[in-house]
């Protein structure tokens, strides 16, 4: 597909007639928007992808990239906090867990068993059955070196995937979209939250990102004056920028620009934008309001699931979402907060799981689960634990080779009372990276780091 | 002064090219947070020179010394002192250890403070009585990056917002120096762990790269030299302290000269590379005027920098009564920055700005709060604002803003959180014509014309019989629209 700002392709005179008009709802867009395409520099940009994709959703070339019907899709969701690894994978067998944690520990008769040594949350029911399905993973043990134990630089340094740089302007993913999708629309990536997170953020791409569908959308009281205010007026002669006063006294200097900045092109560009946003908001919300689903539970994550299922379900070209689970630092009274997170971590995933499988997607999806750190192995003084180091990783999907990877960390052969890690967490990434999602893991790594054997391929 | 561009000569209205109420309008936006109707006016009359001389006209000081009483106000929030002068009080006749747990105290509303200390400065920028000096400080904050993030102090944030205000029109080269003893920078860009025997290279690395020079001017080997001439430079959780015993005090080499030099040598060394001025100058043009430069602008700017030895006074008043400034390209091309959006709404429309409580939020799902850049490069700027979420927030908050209604839709807080916005007073003229009054009000927020189509959209949404409810749709609608987001 032709960029838009070419602009010089001869148009054929009907369809110029066509592009006379304006362009005034999605409907029409739809019907048109597939001929004008190529023509017009004033179509919204991202179209070219998305429109392609929800449109024609039989033309398989087209709608893989760069995910469409087709794709895969990972799904990460963040522990925020800093979840109890050693609670959540529990190595009961071990009386060393026993020492640590007189009042913490959970009792050997309660725990979920997954072998002779480790076991799940009691909580984690629905999790277990997942396992035994053959449809859930254990990373044990996951870090990096000399592990830091504050949550932002910890949380930035498994964003960022890069623990050696101490300020960093984009993450793990966001290469992934600068690398694997040149010219892609922002739906590559959309993450449910207040904000972007580090690790979604490209140098090139910015990924959607929205707290609620209901929030991602106008909400002034005249939606159709707005319309009328924010169309693209075809009628309009296209700003291209050559076409645009410049100052007579001096050229703009054109190296490594691709377009001049006039009011005229910023206007265009704005339009386009909020053309853009309201085809996508329409889309997202009608995806959301027409899915069926339940068993989720209450509150912002299971929401947010429930989204991120709609959004798979109405074929939106999103490569990965993007979900979090808050409230895991429990420095105080562990017991009754963790359970009710493990519980809702446990029915979300399997509610999301079972969500994928009635929709017949649940073969395209990929769920990994992260926390900034895991928590110190001696239980403190207040019945709950410290900011710690490695922790284990879910991984939930259909393609999974072995339901435990990596060796859980000695409780005795501690370093400062933490665990040390035995995978490194980029090993977990350039996993995900090139056996689900096909890209080279090293130009966004900054390394080639060893894979698991975890995916099948 | 020299002016040696064709561009940066003095615009000089004629009676083809008049000094207008959309260039008053232009000048007041981009050396301010936008003007009202009274102040375009006023700013019309005194004519492009007098104007900028009078904006221009801003005590090099802090807002405390120019205002005793102009400092954030601490005083809603439990267990803290009413503003940061009294935490000095705090500490008279108190151990080391006694003012550490002090410190301690305070840091645990430490983030109330900082939202204490932005809504401060917002209204500041709305309301001050001097909108350059808080253009430029709000400049100078995405230079001389610091973030709040990681729980820095409230207090030395505020410290160094009025370093900022102090010197943001002042001796960039005093300014470099300053901004170096900085405790907030020290912090935030390591040199407290900046030791005689294990250097840290961060805030080395960041004043060539970013502050100064930019990439590409200077040798790694400039970087090792320059963290070790700035070793021992530290503060005390208040004030900069030069620690002797840690500073390293051996031969340094930095961009060909040898000495034992310390982080001032450095500083001045800088000043002297041929890329420091055009760099300095050309970023500066770049947020008052237009991004993309023509040939040989950067180097004139640059030029005339230095010149002036790096007073930055003389080159803003080039830049903001030049040719380039009042051109076409320049007129209403710029994207309002999350800030310039809320901050000029609310001067726009008389009202105060938002708490930081409220528009918190927004402000971050925009990409901009102050005190919390995305990273030590600051914000990006232009078009990066913009993209299909960030659009959708800022017409909502827009919106929002002028309706007086609840941020809750737009945050997807409960509203209990997100209200608190008070209703803008809206006068409707009786006599006015709906057309009228969309020209009004065209004229009040966007400042440029409108194309009659879309003007045409606003007098139906009016009405007939146009009443504090349908105006205020009307307005509703106005900031909404493309239009609005650009200055």
């Amino acid at each position: 597909m032709q960029k838009a700002n070419t602009g010089e392709a001869p148009v054929p005179r009907k369809e110029r007639a066509a592009m006379q008009k304006p362009i005034t709802t999605r409907r029409v867009f739809l019907q048109k928007g597939l001929t004008l395409l190529a023509v017009t520099p004033t179509i919204p940009a991202f179209l070219d992808q998305t429109v392609m994709a929800i449109a024609q959703p039989n033309d398989v070339k087209r709608t893989q990239q760069p995910s469409g019907k087709d794709g895969k899709i990972l799904v990460v969701v963040q522990m925020s906090g800093g979840n109890d690894g050693i609670n959540t994978v529990v190595p009961w067998a071990d009386p060393a867990y026993h020492r640590a944690r007189p009042s913490l520990g959970h009792n050997d008769k309660e725990v979920l068993k997954l072998d002779s040594y480790v076991g799940l949350h009691p909580s984690l029911g629905p999790l277990k059955n997942l396992y035994e399905d053959g449809r859930a993973a254990v990373i044990q043990g996951v870090g990096y070196p000399n592990p830091n134990r504050s949550h932002f630089r910890s949380m930035d340094i498994w964003h960022s995937a890069q623990p050696e740089k101490e300020l960093t302007t984009n993450g793990w993913l966001g290469r992934y979209f600068d690398n694997q999708c040149a010219g892609c629309d922002p739906h590559v990536g959309v993450s449910i939250g207040d904000q972007l997170p580090l690790a979604m953020r490209g140098d090139r791409i910015t990924p959607l990102s929205f707290e609620r569908p209901e929030t991602y959308r106008y909400n002034g009281r005249d939606k159709d004056d707005y319309m009328k205010l924010n169309k693209i007026d075809e009628s309009k002669a296209p700003a291209a920028p050559s076409t645009q006063p410049a100052p007579a006294i001096a050229k703009p200097m054109a190296k490594n620009k691709q377009i001049e900045i006039t009011p005229a092109n910023q206007l265009d560009f704005l339009h386009r934008t909020a053309m853009d946003a309201q085809v996508s908001s329409d889309d997202i919300l009608r995806m959301v309001r027409g899915h069926d689903a339940n068993g989720y539970p209450n509150g912002e994550f299971g929401s947010g699931l429930r989204t991120v299922a709609a959004m798979i379900g109405g074929g939106l070209p999103t490569r990965v979402y993007y979900v979090s689970l808050g409230g895991f630092d429990t420095h105080a009274n562990e017991k009754g907060r963790h359970d009710q997170l493990m519980q809702q971590f446990g029915q979300g995933v399997a509610a999301f799981m079972s969500d994928l499988k009635n929709q017949g997607n649940d073969e395209r999806v990929l769920v990994m689960t992260f926390s900034e750190f895991g928590r110190r192995v001696e239980q403190n003084a207040s019945g709950g634990t410290d900011h710690g180091t490695a922790a284990p990783m879910f991984v939930f999907g259909k393609a999974l080779k072995h339901g435990l990877l990596g060796k859980y960390p000695s409780l005795t052969d501690l370093d400062h009372g933490d665990l040390k890690y035995t995978v490194d967490f980029r090993s977990v990434y350039a996993t995900v990276l090139q056996d689900w999602l096909n890209a080279p893991s090293k130009p966004i790594l900054g390394d080639q780091f060893r894979t698991l054997d975890m995916v099948k391929v | 002064m020299t002016r040696t561009h064709p561009l940066l000569q003095p615009y000089k209205p004629s009676s083809d090219d008049p000094f207008d109420a959309i260039k008053a309008a232009h000048l007041l936006n981009r050396a301010g947070f936008g003007g009202r109707p009274d102040e375009v006016a006023k700013v019309v009359e005194m004519g492009p020179e007098r104007a900028v001389d009078w904006l221009l006209d801003f005590p090099d000081a802090p807002a405390e010394e120019q205002t005793q009483s102009d400092v954030p106000d601490l005083s809603s929030i439990d267990g803290y002192p009413k503003n940061f002068r009294e935490i000095k009080t705090l500490y008279v006749n108190k151990t080391q250890e006694e003012r550490k747990a002090i410190q301690q105290q305070l840091q645990q509303a430490n983030r109330e403070a900082i939202g204490e200390t932005v809504t401060w400065w917002m209204n500041r920028m709305a309301n001050g009585p001097h909108p350059l000096q808080e253009k430029l400080t709000l400049f100078w904050h995405g230079h001389f990056c610091t973030s709040a993030k990681d729980e820095r102090s409230a207090w030395l944030m505020w410290q160094q917002n009025e370093t900022l205000r102090q010197r943001c029109a002042g001796n960039f080269h005093q300014f470099v120096r300053a901004i170096s003893r900085d405790p907030a920078m020290l912090d935030y860009l390591n040199n407290t762990q900046n030791h005689k025997q294990h250097p840290n290279e961060n805030y080395a690395r960041e004043l060539m790269e970013l502050f100064t020079l930019g990439i590409g001017n200077y040798t790694e080997d400039d970087i090792k030299n320059s963290a070790r001439s700035f070793t021992g430079w530290s503060h005390d959780g208040d004030d900069f302290v030069f620690r002797k015993f840690d500073h390293d005090e051996g031969i340094k080499t930095f961009m060909g000269h040898s000495g034992n030099f310390d982080g001032d040598d450095i500083v001045e060394i800088i000043m002297h590379h041929p890329a420091c001025a055009p760099y300095i100058a050309s970023k500066l043009f770049k947020f008052f005027v237009y991004e993309d430069l023509e040939d040989g602008l950067a180097e004139a700017l640059g030029s005339e920098l230095r010149e002036n030895n790096y007073e930055l006074r003389p080159l803003l008043q080039t830049m903001l009564t030049s040719k380039a400034f009042y051109s076409p390209r320049a007129i209403g091309s710029q994207i309002k920055s999350p800030i310039q959006l809320v901050v000029g709404t609310s001067r726009l429309m008389d009202m105060k700005v938002p708490s930081v409580r409220i528009m918190q939020g927004a402000l971050s799902q925009m990409g901009q709060v102050p005190f919390g850049p995305p990273n030590v490069k600051g914000w990006a700027g232009g078009r990066m604002w913009i993209n299909t979420s960030t659009l959708f927030v800022r017409y909502n908050t827009a919106t929002a803003m002028v309706g007086g209604g609840a941020l809750a839709p737009l945050t997807g807080r409960k509203p209990a959180r997100a209200r608190g916005l008070k209703d803008p007073k809206i006068n409707v003229d009786d006599n006015g014509s709906p057309e009228a009054i969309v020209e009004d009000w065209i004229n009040r927020l966007i400042q440029r014309p409108v194309e009659d189509d879309k003007k045409k959209v606003l007098v139906e949404a009016l009405g007939e019989n146009p009443r504090e409810d349908s105006v205020k749709k009307m307005i509703q609608l106005i900031v909404s629209m493309p239009e609005y987001q650009l200055c």
